[in-house]
């Protein structure tokens, strides 16, 4: 492996990486909430994609806006679904594998909606980007790489900001820490929970919009992401958001070596196997231990 | 001996329905509607009786599949025996799992996943062995003692024989004293623990019931469909199987089999729906889940208490029965 071969890698990795983590910090902060296992994730990823997409079809909008247009529609998606269907579950106090079972559910009609919407063809998203690569270093990278990249962290930072500064951030972390002792206390746990799923969902359709503009956006995108992000979540240890943060990340760098060193075809097993040794040495998770 | 009425009428049910309906593509989608009832009732031992979330079963049901077809088909391996065989072989298989039983709740739930992952690509990419994405032509037809099991309605048979058995296997397995600990560990696990139940071995033997069970499933799916392509067997299949188990009713065996066809013959009946399909069904899912207490087979006894109370209301009310909730 060369040097540039190296840090095409690091960097693609980085990319597909933060896209995980995007979308792996929304099903640890619904865990952390709720204890509900969201598979409905990668859709509300999906939507988001869509959304910026369409968007795209009719204005020619520059990136950043076209992501803000994604970030609403994966929110509104996800609050929607909230609403409708996970809150008037746990209302109806139905065992935590229900809601659990309803999320596939939900995930099969987002699914099948998006493709009655957008059809079942693969949608490329219109060159957004300078095609030339970017010399850093006497190496040429791609330029939708490095915003994506930038572009990521500096979504995960505000998100960090927004928990440790905001009121409703911090509300939010007491009502997911201890419901009882935080709605004591003044806290809307209800509402909070509501805002969990908005945040999650704005998060999942920023992923959108990145991973629409790297790949393609088809109704399908969703499912393998999510499950992958479940993995990257699951890596950082599920409850820990700085977990989530870096395990999709190191799952996006491990993904993206392991299919240059080992084998393409055996590229997702090792992510897999890894998981797998990973909660038998550390079931907790690698970053487990700090609760932020 | 109510129950002994509505059991000879189900199996009344199962044993016309081939007569009733002749047509050769139903048939076919009762024999995978019978073997999803045997992959969900292992599932339901897993989840409904011990806690334990698996999004693996699928892994093994292809272990079973794939032992199976190579066997009769590279081997020339007796039908019986390579059943049993496939059986085995999910079983051992499912032993590298058991060090990932202590894991709690969601992390077991990944860890089962990411092994039905695993395997799948194993599936796919061993083409030696397996065939690879081509898949496996041409399994055998099931032959026991000479008889060939060619037709769809004696390939339905088998199925329904099979899934007989596992189901009263099942309930003497649920209603002993192996059952009795998987329900007091899914109650309370450290009153379970102190009361001397090997937890992590009680979970494991679970894991190696339900894995036999799908393992056996795989079989009958190989020499039924007679055509195994590892797509079959990805985690989409495993979520099929959990969702069986919950929509027809969480801890038990009658939802099981009542979820297994839900899922299996809906999405069927429903084809003429086109695009709206999987929609429909999805919605029909989200919808079976808000049954509390489980379910459709929640259904039956909510609709029985009320006629017990109605009918004899002016009796001080009795407190419930002693059971998980």
């Amino acid at each position: 492996m060369s040097v540039e071969q190296f840090i095409q890698g690091v960097i693609g990795g980085l990319a597909i990486g933060c896209i995980y983590s995007l979308i792996a910090l929304g099903i640890t902060m619904i865990i952390r909430a709720t204890e509900i296992l969201h598979f409905a994730q990668g859709e509300i990823m999906m939507i988001g994609a869509m959304a910026g997409l369409s968007a795209l079809w009719m204005v020619d909008l520059p990136f950043v806006i076209v992501l803000v247009i994604g970030m609403i529609g994966g929110g509104v998606a996800a609050v929607i679904i909230e609403l409708s269907v996970y809150r008037t579950l746990r209302s109806l106090r139905v065992p935590l594998i229900n809601i659990v079972v309803s999320t596939l559910g939900v995930s099969l009609i987002l699914q099948n909606v998006a493709r009655v919407i957008w059809g079942s063809e693969p949608l490329r998203y219109a060159n957004l980007f300078a095609k030339r690569g970017v010399e850093i270093g006497g190496f040429a990278i791609s330029p939708q790489l490095i915003w994506i990249v930038v572009l990521g962290f500096s979504m995960m930072a505000l998100l960090q900001l927004f928990f440790r500064y905001t009121r409703l951030g911090i509300a939010m972390q007491a009502a997911a820490q201890d419901p009882e002792a935080a709605q004591l206390m003044g806290v809307n746990v209800k509402r909070t929970t509501t805002y969990t799923f908005l945040v999650a969902g704005v998060m999942a359709g920023a992923a959108g919009v990145l991973l629409g503009s790297l790949f393609f956006a088809s109704f399908n995108m969703g499912f393998l992401i999510g499950i992958k992000a479940f993995v990257a979540a699951t890596i950082g240890g599920l409850g820990s958001l700085t977990g989530a943060m870096l395990g999709g990340i190191a799952f996006g760098l491990i993904e993206t070596f392991s299919g240059v060193l080992i084998s393409t075809a055996y590229k997702d097993a090792v992510g897999m196997v890894l998981l797998i040794a990973i909660l038998l040495l550390a079931p907790a998770g690698i970053f487990a231990g700090r609760r932020i | 001996m109510k129950s002994a009425v509505v059991r000879v009428l189900v199996i009344g049910a199962f044993v016309a329905a081939p007569f009733v309906q002749t047509n050769g593509y139903w048939l076919h989608v009762l024999c995978v509607a019978l073997i999803g009832v045997i992959l969900a009732l292992g599932l339901q031992l897993l989840v409904g009786m011990a806690g334990l979330l698996s999004l693996g079963q699928a892994a093994f049901y292809g272990i079973g599949a794939y032992v199976s077809a190579v066997l009769t088909l590279r081997f020339g391996t007796p039908f019986l025996i390579a059943f049993v065989l496939a059986g085995i072989a999910a079983a051992l298989s499912s032993l590298l799992l058991v060090p990932i039983v202590r894991l709690q709740g969601s992390s077991l739930a990944v860890a089962t996943l990411g092994f039905n992952i695993i395997i799948y690509l194993v599936l796919l990419n061993e083409d030696w062995a397996t065939g690879g994405s081509f898949g496996l032509m041409n399994v055998p037809a099931p032959r026991i003692f000479g008889y060939v099991f060619a037709s769809d309605r004696s390939m339905y048979f088998l199925c329904l024989l099979v899934a007989v058995i596992v189901y009263l296997a099942m309930e003497r397995l649920v209603n002993s004293r192996f059952g009795r600990a998987l329900k007091a560990i899914s109650q309370d696990e450290d009153a379970a623990r102190a009361c001397g139940i090997s937890i992590d071995l009680y979970k494991s033997k679970c894991f190696l019931v339900a894995a036999f069970a799908a393992g056996i499933a795989g079989s009958l799916y190989a020499h039924q469909a007679r055509y195994l392509n590892p797509n079959d067997f990805t985690f989409n299949k495993s979520i099929e199987i959990l969702i069986m188990v919950v929509v027809g009713g969480l801890g038990s065996l009658p939802g099981a089999v009542i979820g297994a066809l839900i899922v299996v013959v809906m999405p069927e009946y429903l084809r003429s729906s086109g695009e709206l399909r999987l929609i429909l069904f999805g919605v029909l899912v989200v919808a079976l889940v808000g049954f509390r207490r489980g379910g459709i087979a929640g259904l039956a006894p909510v609709l029985g208490q009320r006629l017990a109370q109605t009918r004899w209301s002016r009796w001080p009310k009795i407190s419930a029965r002693g059971g998980p909730q």
